[in-house]
């Protein structure tokens, strides 16, 4: 099973082993500080924005038209940008890193 | 609630031929902006669309039902953040799951007393009103007891023939409140939290706290009972439902979105733009008041295939049930875990809703109006016998 590893708005490095599921759930279940995932993951809250480490970003995959369109809201959001909700893991992005953009 | 002619959704012609519908609230004409772009765009840019008008944000306006300026809403950044940041916290906590276990654990109470009666339930003020009163002293942290006084505002205390006379009275009720808990120790409670507040080196005087509890007992109060008599409405009318979401229970939050989309229980709400605001090809003048359509945006099928249809797997949903920008629902998070509990419980102990009598509520007037919501919902619940006999949760 994947593992991952979460950069925190403050810089601090969170690795979650045996990860299982989206961006979102993962850290709401490990309490990782800036993702709340409020809405549940159906793309309408915003509250998972993270960023893809520049070489992850081929391997993770571009976001989906809805994704984009919610992220064009987001004063933060750049190409590396993707709603944590919408990514979900697989054995493929084993070691992953991304940073929560945070509110 | 029907899934073919949308009672929901009176703006489809208007919405895609010209994006605006101009109307009448006590004499004023407010644009209401009506495209989901339009609305996402204006709810987050807060200069141009501000809600720095105390009583004016909701619509129609609300200066003879009380007297203080509701707070965080009636507020733009700087001030808002500061005054929102105040509460956060608390109004974070439904996302813990001890919350949601109390939550989860006051419906089941709730609906096995009716179950046992085993007799018709009005839904409306037998089961929603009393579930939102209880529910929120969890929220605000104070003992479920105060739910006997909530009780008698009834649906809204800002709504109906009596309504200043009810606001009048909730006015008194926040005011005792706020006082008793400066006199107090400080303590985790809402009141408490905002009696013993510190906002930029001073404490919060009583107005600004009675602008807090307003909010808090109106804003969260006609929307969640809306919302769960139309879940239990829906519920009733499509027995399948209740089988799908015990087969497979992680629908339930993607099911708790699409009943927040459909229902939208906040229509509308204003702004009011001070230098003037171009939208969908109109003009706005300075000073000019315009409404956020939420129940409009959220049946543009520029974004959402099928609008009319309740799917409850439909994902992505990006809806604005809950506002959007600075503002979005502090009370989501509550809201969010009352409905997600409510589609759990229901789906563990029931085998059906049957549905007696109903009547929904049909406004009649100069404006477009929404249909869908229940004035009263006359109910059977029945129970699934197999798993309520051996606690099987
Ligand atoms: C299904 C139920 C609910 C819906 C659909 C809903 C919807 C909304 C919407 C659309 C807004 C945005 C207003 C704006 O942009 O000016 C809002 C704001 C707000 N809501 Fe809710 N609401 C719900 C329940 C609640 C509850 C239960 C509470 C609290 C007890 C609550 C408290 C608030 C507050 C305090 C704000 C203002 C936030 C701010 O200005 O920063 N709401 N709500
Ligand atoms: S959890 Fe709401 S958009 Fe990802």
């Amino acid at each position: 099973m994947p593992k991952i590893t979460y950069i925190k708005p403050d810089g601090t490095p969170l690795t979650i082993e045996n990860a299982e599921g989206n961006l979102m759930e993962i850290a709401v279940e490990n309490g990782v500080d800036g993702i709340t995932g409020d809405c549940g993951g159906v793309c309408s809250c915003s509250t998972c924005h993270v960023r893809i480490t520049p070489e992850w970003i081929e391997r993770v995959g571009p976001a989906s038209a809805d994704e984009k369109n919610l992220l064009s809201y987001e004063d933060s959001a750049d190409g590396r940008s993707r709603l944590g909700c919408q990514v979900v893991l697989n054995p493929e992005l084993d070691g992953l890193i991304v940073e929560v953009v945070g509110s | 609630m029907s899934d073919t002619s949308c009672p929901y959704d009176p703006f489809k012609d208007v919405r895609k031929q010209k994006g605006i519908h101009i109307g009448h609230f006590d004499g004023e004409e407010i644009p209401m902006i009506l495209r989901y772009h339009d609305v996402r765009s204006a709810a987050k840019d807060w200069a141009t669309y501000s809600s720095d008008t105390p009583f004016r944000v909701p619509i129609p306006s609300e200066e003879d039902v009380r007297s203080y300026r509701q707070l965080p809403i009636e507020t733009n950044p700087p001030d808002h953040t500061e005054y929102r940041e105040l509460v956060e916290p608390l109004f974070r906590r439904p996302q813990q799951q001890d919350y949601i276990e109390e939550i989860e654990k006051m419906i089941d109470r709730l609906l096995e007393s009716k179950l046992r009666a085993g007799i018709p339930v009005e839904v409306v003020s037998e089961f929603a009103l009393p579930l939102q009163c209880k529910a929120l002293t969890r929220l605000l942290r104070v003992p479920e007891s105060e739910a006997d006084t909530w009780l008698l505002w009834g649906m809204h205390p800002f709504l109906g023939e009596d309504r200043q006379e009810k606001g009048a009275d909730l006015e008194r009720y926040l005011e005792r409140k706020f006082i008793e808990a400066k006199q107090s120790a400080p303590g985790d409670d809402f009141f408490s939290i905002l009696a013993h507040a510190e906002f930029r080196g001073r404490p919060l005087t009583l107005d600004e706290m009675m602008g807090f509890g307003n909010l808090a007992f109106a804003g969260g109060r006609d929307t969640v009972i809306n919302m769960v008599t139309a879940v239990i409405g829906y519920m009733a009318e499509h027995p399948e439902a209740i089988t799908k979401l015990r087969e497979n229970p992680k629908l339930i939050p993607t099911a708790a979105e699409e009943f927040a989309r459909i229902i939208s229980p906040v229509s509308r709400i204003g702004r009011t733009c001070p230098t003037g605001a171009h939208v969908a090809g109109h003009t706005i003048k300075p000073g000019q008041r315009v409404a956020l359509t939420w129940a409009s945006a959220n049946f543009d099928d520029s974004v959402f295939d099928a609008p009319d249809e309740i799917r409850l797997d439909r994902k992505p949903n990006p809806h604005v049930a809950y506002g959007f920008g600075p503002h979005v629902c502090l009370g989501a998070p509550h809201a969010r875990t009352l409905i997600r509990s409510l589609l759990k419980i229901i789906s563990i102990r029931l085998e059906r809703i049957d549905l007696l009598t109903s009547k929904q509520n049909r406004l009649a007037g100069p404006n477009i109006d929404r249909h869908g919501y229940y004035d009263s919902l006359e109910v059977r619940f029945l129970g699934l016998k197999s798993l309520a006999s051996n606690g099987d949760r």
